[in-house]
């Protein structure tokens, strides 16, 4: 009994005031009633400058008492799409709150794109916030008692509640099995050492030529000594200030675990001193590349190829929890064969079961859904498909579907051609706010068909299922698969292990492109087929490539 | 002087080994850890000193993540990069709170709540210095700025880009609202069983038990010792509820879990 109350004083971790075990559960809860006015009126006073009330209720936790659900409902709604009830009028409100309290920084924590001015509005615990410092300002504490988080605060966050009765069972047994205190715990994990046979060194692959640069990255085409074969190497440089940048780190983590026949494969990681090198498998070009390279007539065949592969790579990434949230024609990369994978995941992150809110500002403008432009910042793997339609679309008709230069320009441009959206068409959208104060014209929907000519029956059905305005409503890549568009492929593909070509499935090969301008230039093809053409050059003939586009399209079409 | 990490090539980073801890120079007058052993020799076990060590930091990271605003997510997240990190790592070769720190600043990249390096200095250094003055923008702010960017990379290595973990927290809150409907109703508003749960499930990431057991077990360790804590009965069926929540959990996973935590327990009392 002894034990049991001593463990009981230990349990509540630093809670302020150990009281006797044996006190009755009502006067407990008594003191705590005496106490959460109180600590009401702490929080209310650590948060003065604070601009709304329900801040207040969001920037401190609430002291642990009879208040679990709205506790958990505050975790709850961080969460986001959980299948939790809210109630019908807060839930909403308390996400708001919860952002606003992100951009005026309150509590020192600065979100990624938003600067916090130095207004002596911010606790003296962050600082000025922003990391580029006029350099001989002192970083002064300020004198604002209001923001202080006190010791209380903490406590009252990282504590048990005072009431908490150990059922004596536990600590029998727990007195009988605990093993001694100095027990060895740690386990040692094995290092992999690699490196004696070349990996991890930059010295095992020789640089080529430069492929593309990006914000953070640069890649090169190189050569591994180890296996002779092509890589492609992602330079990521590390002077920036705030050390890897957390694309990379996405990047990395995730491309770690993925193996699959229609997703890159990431080789090797190189840390240097100045950058971190990413070694990739080489593919020839990306799907833009390709397009361009076949005057943008591309076979139906290959589109039907191409579409069943990025569906394939796309549902492994959402059976794993894994979005892509940045996809478009240049991170669809394709090798010689005619192999299409998935690449660049610096925006694609790992998924939980009830998905969080992600910060809205993800996708690439032309192939981003209407949702997430319209504010959505609760998605889920729907993200992507709108994308996949919208690439769909631009390999049938050589031309980008939605190319919008502003948000409201893509949305005026999606709404032109698929109809403003009524609430038959998009449930609860007359009354988003954002919606309404766009003020779009009403049009109504134009058949998909009259804009690409080109697809069939199953293609257009297939379409318009990944168009859907309602994220819900979009079809998902495992079903997509199923979709009768893809029926002449036969039972086979359907079956394939993750890491199983589509192409060796027998009788699946690429048709050659109507507008494949090797027929202009017959020594082009033999340069690529000997894989030696360096990619710069399929940029290069694809200069001009729309010229010829009309030219073939009338032949073709006509 | 920041920690050293770029003999890489797969190995075993470079150690600053006899050049005493690497950096946090500035935060050195706090006695607490200042005076914790640094002149152990040092075996292949995680001793007792080191459990309380680990204790004492994990609750550091807590406070920094509560004083930065943190949601329970990436808190965690920073406590098991932490514990994965010394898991690999001995921690008489790195500066635990210079790893803390990085922890936290990486936790908020990979969960998306991204913290300042310059608010987790400064919070760091008020836990230190309790009462004094924020640190200028000098040299060795800036020093120690780097030997946060530069430890994160060094974690990222040991963990060889493995950071992105589940926790059980969305199990959790999953089993709560199940067994919510299963309670009556005034049992359920009378008793704290979720704060508690919640409390509990905090608590394992003070040990190396957050990553010794799964997710899931966890979840349900904490929801049955908070029940059994309150003594809220669950209806009975053919199967016991957690078997109902869980389907490979037996009960010597749930004791297991709890042994660990009330170990945990046990030994904070031998470290305050």
């Amino acid at each position: 009994m002894d034990r049991m109350k001593i463990i009981k004083r230990r349990l509540s971790m630093s809670l302020r005031s150990a009281r006797p075990v044996d006190e009755s559960l009502s006067e407990l809860a008594e003191q705590m009633a005496l106490d959460e006015p109180s600590a009401a009126r702490d929080n209310g006073e650590a948060q003065v400058n604070a601009n709304t009330e329900p801040m207040v209720v969001c920037a401190v936790h609430p002291p642990a008492s009879h208040s679990a659900p709205s506790f958990l409902r505050q975790y709850a709604s961080h969460l986001g799409r959980t299948a939790l009830r809210r109630e019908p009028g807060g839930g909403l409100e308390r996400d708001r709150a919860y952002l606003s309290l992100h951009r005026t920084g309150s509590l020192g924590i600065v979100h990624e794109n938003v600067k916090m001015g130095s207004d002596g509005e911010s606790d003296q615990a962050s600082g000025t916030s922003s990391d580029e410092v006029q350099s001989p300002v002192r970083v002064r504490m300020r004198n604002n008692h209001h923001r202080r988080i006190s010791n209380e605060d903490i406590n009252k966050r990282l504590s048990l509640p005072a009431d908490i009765r150990l059922p004596e069972g536990y600590l029998e047994k727990f007195a009988m099995n605990s093993p001694p205190f100095d027990k060895p715990m740690s386990r040692r994990l094995r290092r992999a050492s690699l490196s004696e046979i070349g990996f991890g060194k930059l010295e095992t692959y020789i640089k080529l030529d430069k492929l593309g640069e990006g914000t953070y990255a640069t890649v090169f085409k190189g050569r591994s000594k180890l296996t002779d074969n092509l890589v492609a190497l992602k330079e990521i440089r590390l002077e920036h200030e705030e050390g890897a940048p957390c694309t990379a780190i996405r990047e990395v983590s995730l491309l770690k675990d993925l193996k699959h026949a229609n997703i890159v494969t990431l080789h090797d990681i190189i840390h240097t001193e100045k950058c971190l090198t990413l070694v990739f498998e080489y593919l020839e070009k990306d799907l833009k590349q390709y397009m361009d390279d076949c005057g943008s007539i591309m076979s139906v065949h290959n589109v039907k190829i191409f579409l069943f592969q990025l569906l394939r790579g796309l549902a492994y990434c959402h059976r794993r929890k894994v979005l892509h949230r940045d996809l478009k024609p240049q991170n669809l990369l394709i090798n010689e064969k005619g192999e299409l994978k998935l690449a660049d995941f610096g925006l694609a992150r790992a998924k939980s079961v009830p998905t969080k809110t992600y910060s809205n500002e993800v996708v690439t403008l032309w192939y981003r859904p209407p949702d997430v432009l319209l504010g959505s910042t609760e998605y889920s793997t729907p993200i992507d498909m709108w994308g996949v339609g919208c690439i769909f679309y631009e390999m049938i008709t050589g031309r980008p579907l939605f190319p919008g230069s502003t948000v409201e320009d893509e949305l005026h441009l999606i709404f032109r051609i698929l109809g403003t959206p009524t609430e038959e068409t998009w449930t609860g959208i007359t009354t988003s706010e954002e919606f309404k104060t766009y003020k779009f014209p009403r049009y109504n929907a134009e058949p998909l068909v009259n804009h690409a000519p080109r697809i069939d029956n199953d293609g257009h059905d297939l379409l318009s299922l990944l168009l859907q305005f309602e994220a819900k409503k979009r079809v998902s890549a495992e079903d997509a698969l199923k979709h009768s568009y893809f029926k002449c492929f036969g039972e086979e593909v359907q079956t394939l292990s993750d890491i199983t070509s589509i192409f060796s499935v027998k009788g699946i090969q690429l048709q050659k492109d109507p507008g494949k301008r090797s027929s202009v230039f017959p020594e082009s093809t033999m340069a690529h087929k000997l894989g030696s053409a360096p990619s710069q050059y399929f940029q290069r003939e694809a200069a001009n490539p729309r010229a010829q586009s009309q030219n073939l399209s009338s032949t073709s079409t006509g | 002087m920041y920690i050293e990490i770029y003999s890489l090539g797969g190995g075993r980073s470079h150690e600053p080994g006899g050049t005493g801890p690497p950096s946090l120079a500035v935060l050195r007058d706090r006695p607490v850890w200042a005076a914790a052993g640094r002149r152990q020799s040092g075996g292949e076990a995680e001793t007792d000193r080191d459990m309380k060590k680990h204790f004492r930091v994990c609750r550091f990271i807590m406070e920094t993540g509560v004083k930065l605003g943190m949601r329970s997510v990436p808190v965690a997240t920073a406590c098991v990069l932490y514990h994965r990190f010394f898991q690999r790592a001995r921690l008489q070769v790195y500066e635990p709170y210079l790893v803390a720190m990085s922890c936290v600043y990486l936790a908020g990249k990979v969960e998306e709540q991204h913290t300042r390096t310059r608010d987790i200095i400064n919070v760091s250094h008020r836990y230190f210095n309790s009462g004094s003055v924020t640190l200028e923008c000098d040299k060795e702010f800036w020093d120690l700025r780097d030997s946060v960017v530069q430890c994160e990379l060094l974690i990222l290595r040991q963990l060889n880009f493995h950071v992105s973990f589940e926790h059980p927290h969305k199990y959790l809150l999953h089993y709560l609202m199940s067994v919510k409907s299963l309670v009556n109703r005034h049992a359920w508003s009378r008793t704290p069983v979720a704060e508690t749960s919640w409390a509990l499930l905090r608590d394992c990431y003070h040990g190396a038990m957050c990553i010794r057991h799964t997710p899931q077990h966890i979840a349900i360790a904490t929801l049955h010792l908070a029940l059994d804590s309150y003594g809220v009965e669950l209806p009975v069926g053919e199967r016991e509820w957690w078997q109902v929540l869980c389907v490979d959990v037996t009960k010597a996973d749930i004791d297991a879990v709890i042994s660990d935590l009330l170990q945990l327990y046990d030994m904070e009392a031998k470290c305050i």
